[in-house]
């Protein structure tokens, strides 16, 4: 509990800046922050494999390709970024407020007392589901990113160029 | 997070076996003495444990920079080192002090905060990892028990602070050479994972000191069980070996800090204490990174043969350790830097397949030695291995035969 | 305090975040940083209603959670290799300059 109520502003914050800062490269690693807080977050929860695979998954290669990604393209669009606020941020508002009003008003309204719950998450039991009860899923996965690395690797070749 | 419970009885203080354990025990010991609260105790012990690992591993690391001048200068036919005291043992402070008392210098164009946090974002995680390691029968500094997974998930830390200094640096080298590190490491931290997910399978534990333990005893009576030891093992540590040296960035892998195409890489725009700090990270990464395929493969702590039970097991553990990061600087005095291309081509279509031949192979010599067939599951294992690794090579090879090499910039 | 609807109110709140980067940023990798921030949004529901829910013996929420992560992994990489595809075409990352179909 005491984790969670010290990691939650933490993960807030993190991700407010990887959404606010003009500066591309900035989004991206306050982006990594955030994965990885919310990672702790798991960890402190009692999810430990989860915890792990998330910085494993997350931090360790979808961030890294996010900012990567940027490296490569080199965008330099930060001062037309705080151009285009006054005109984008409103709309924005428009859309998200309502959202957020509507999802705190059901949290705070039909929520349940919480049980105590279980913090116990036997790695083994997983290893387990995931061959068995979910063993369709997990091929279904598995075709999924192979056709994934396929295409990305396809997609990313530098077209042959004629001599 | 979740440890194994500890061990039962503990003997005697000065034990051999133990006696890694005693600053932390005699630390446990002197605060219950002064009947301290039992938080402070257990804090005192994982300080003291930890003081401890630091100590050796600083020691090592310290030896290992004048070993590794003395063994390339050898293979290069020169003296190394030897100014600094006798046969120059003395040069690791020599070069410690010139380190601390350097300028330290921060570009105009550097992100500032990020310039300075890079340094130690990358020291954290090599610590960290060092903590997690089986040493000894008795001597595993924090037993996790999904270490193997926690090792990984740190080396995912190690990738985004080598971005933080290329990036943060503002100039060119630093980028490019942040740009090669992290493609090298995105790659080769694949075939490492793949080639660790047998050892997993066959153990059916992610807690090193378990995967350890799984290693003892003896076929036949005097052929250890290691890992390295079976057909998919020996695939599978080689290709460990390999992409652990593409994980620690060092030569033939090192093309993000080739000091003849981009002066240092993501290190170039550091002086002074914070270079330092890189250098300890890198050999620190070195030590955590054969320590684990020693733990994965090599049979961590265990003897190589029965009969030698009165010498401690973190002896063991360290020969090994010793042997690996030689073979480290044997590799780097003999071969030469390969091209970014060769790098990717040999890590995504020699090393991930190969990997990945591990795991069906690992699989099926399991369930065969279940079955009782152990002669079946070497033929069987020894062929899935070997006849795509023959295939591929072959294929492999015309490839590079046919095509002949063009010189854009040279000619003319 | 319900530690399920702190956690609830976080996931709330990086969702509504992610959302809002998805509508106001015009490069296509920050559209992808919104989208990932709101996975990871729905993630951590899973996780909150595993932990402070019934006992589930079948570990629905952690199993959701791991395909989550693996498909996100799936989606970043497409994503970003379509990104670079679109990029070596336009010179730019931004949405509205991938307009050639615009009439």
């Amino acid at each position: 509990m005491t984790a969670l109520l010290i990691l939650s502003p933490l993960i807030m914050l993190a991700a407010l800046g990887a959404v606010w800062k003009a500066r591309p490269v900035h989004a991206g690693l306050l982006l990594a922050l955030t994965l990885s807080l919310a990672g702790m977050l798991y960890i402190a929860l009692g999810a430990e494999f989860l915890g792990l695979v998330q910085f494993m998954v997350y931090v360790g290669a979808v961030a890294v390709l996010i900012v990567f990604a940027l490296l490569i393209t080199r965008p330099r669009d930060e001062i037309e970024e705080i151009a285009r606020r006054p005109k984008s941020v409103g709309p924005g508002l428009l859309c998200t407020l309502p959202l957020l009003a509507t999802l705190l008003y059901t949290v705070d309204r039909t929520l349940p007392e919480a049980p105590p719950g279980t913090a116990d998450l036997p790695v083994r039991r997983i290893g387990e589901l995931l061959f068995t009860t979910h063993a369709p899923a997990v091929l279904a996965v598995a075709i999924l990113l192979t056709a994934v690395m396929l295409g990305a690797a396809l997609f990313a070749r530098e077209p042959s160029k004629k001599p | 997070m979740k440890t194994l419970i500890a061990q039962a009885a503990e003997p005697s203080l000065w034990s051999p076996e133990w006696l890694p354990l005693l600053p932390k025990r005699l630390v446990e010991n002197l605060l219950e003495h002064f009947n301290a609260p039992g938080w402070l105790v257990s804090i005192g012990g994982i300080a003291a444990g930890a003081a401890t690992v630091l100590a050796v591993f600083m020691t090592a690391f310290a030896l290992l920079s004048l070993i590794e001048r003395k063994t390339l200068a050898r293979a290069q036919n020169r003296i190394g080192p030897n100014r600094a005291g006798p046969f120059g043992i003395l040069q690791p402070v020599a070069d410690g002090i010139k380190m601390l008392t350097k300028e330290d210098i921060v570009p105009a164009k550097a992100e500032k905060l990020l310039h300075l946090l890079a340094p130690i974002l990358i020291v954290i995680p090599a610590i960290m990892a060092l903590g997690v390691l089986p040493y000894g029968r008795e001597w595993t500094p924090v037993p996790l028990e999904l270490g193997l997974l926690f090792f990984f998930a740190l080396g995912a830390l190690t990738e985004v602070s080598v971005f933080i200094a290329g990036w943060a640096s503002g100039s060119k080298f630093p980028m490019l050479g942040a740009m090669r590190a992290i493609s090298q490491m995105v790659s080769y931290e694949l075939p490492l994972v793949l080639s660790a997910i047998a050892v997993i399978m066959v153990s059916g534990t992610l807690s090193l000191p378990e995967i350890v333990a799984h290693q003892g005893g003896y076929h036949l009576g005097f052929l250890p069980a290691w890992h390295i030891l079976t057909p998919w093992g020996l695939v599978g540590g080689l290709v460990f070996f390999i992409a652990s040296i593409g994980e620690a960035n060092r030569c033939p892998f090192d093309l993000p800090e080739g000091e003849s195409e981009i002066v240092a890489g993501h290190m170039t725009e550091y002086s002074g204490f914070k270079y330092a700090l890189f250098f300890m990270g890198e050999y620190l990464g070195l030590f955590a990174i054969s320590g684990l395929g020693v733990t994965l493969f090599l049979g961590g702590w265990q003897a190589p043969f029965p009969g030698l039970g009165f010498v401690p097991s973190w002896i063991w553990f360290f020969a090994k350790l010793a042997a690996v990061i030689f073979l480290f600087l044997w590799i780097r005095a003999t071969f030469p830097r390969l091209r970014m291309d060769q790098l990717m081509r040999f890590g995504w279509l020699a090393l991930i397949p190969m990997s990945l031949l591990t795991i069906p192979a690992a699989g099926i010599w399991t369930l065969l030695h279940r079955a009782g067939h152990g002669l079946i599951a070497w033929v069987v294992t020894i062929a899935l291995l070997v006849v795509p690794f023959v295939i591929m090579t072959v294929l492999f090879n015309r490839g590079l035969a046919r095509s002949n090499r063009t010189y854009r910039f040279a000619e003319s | 305090m319900n530690p399920l609807a702190v956690l609830l109110t976080l996931s709330s709140v990086l969702f509504a975040l992610g959302l809002f980067a998805v509508l106001t940023r015009r490069n296509t990798i920050l559209v992808l940083v919104g989208i990932e921030l709101m996975l990871n949004a729905a993630n951590l529901n899973f996780i909150g209603f595993w932990r402070y829910g019934p006992p589930d013996p079948q570990l629905t929420g952690p199993m959701f959670v791991l395909f989550g992560i693996a498909i996100a992994a799936a989606e970043a990489a497409v994503g970003l290799a379509i990104i670079l595809m679109v990029f070596r075409h336009t010179r730019s990352t931004d949405l509205n300059a991938s307009n050639s179909l615009h009439g």
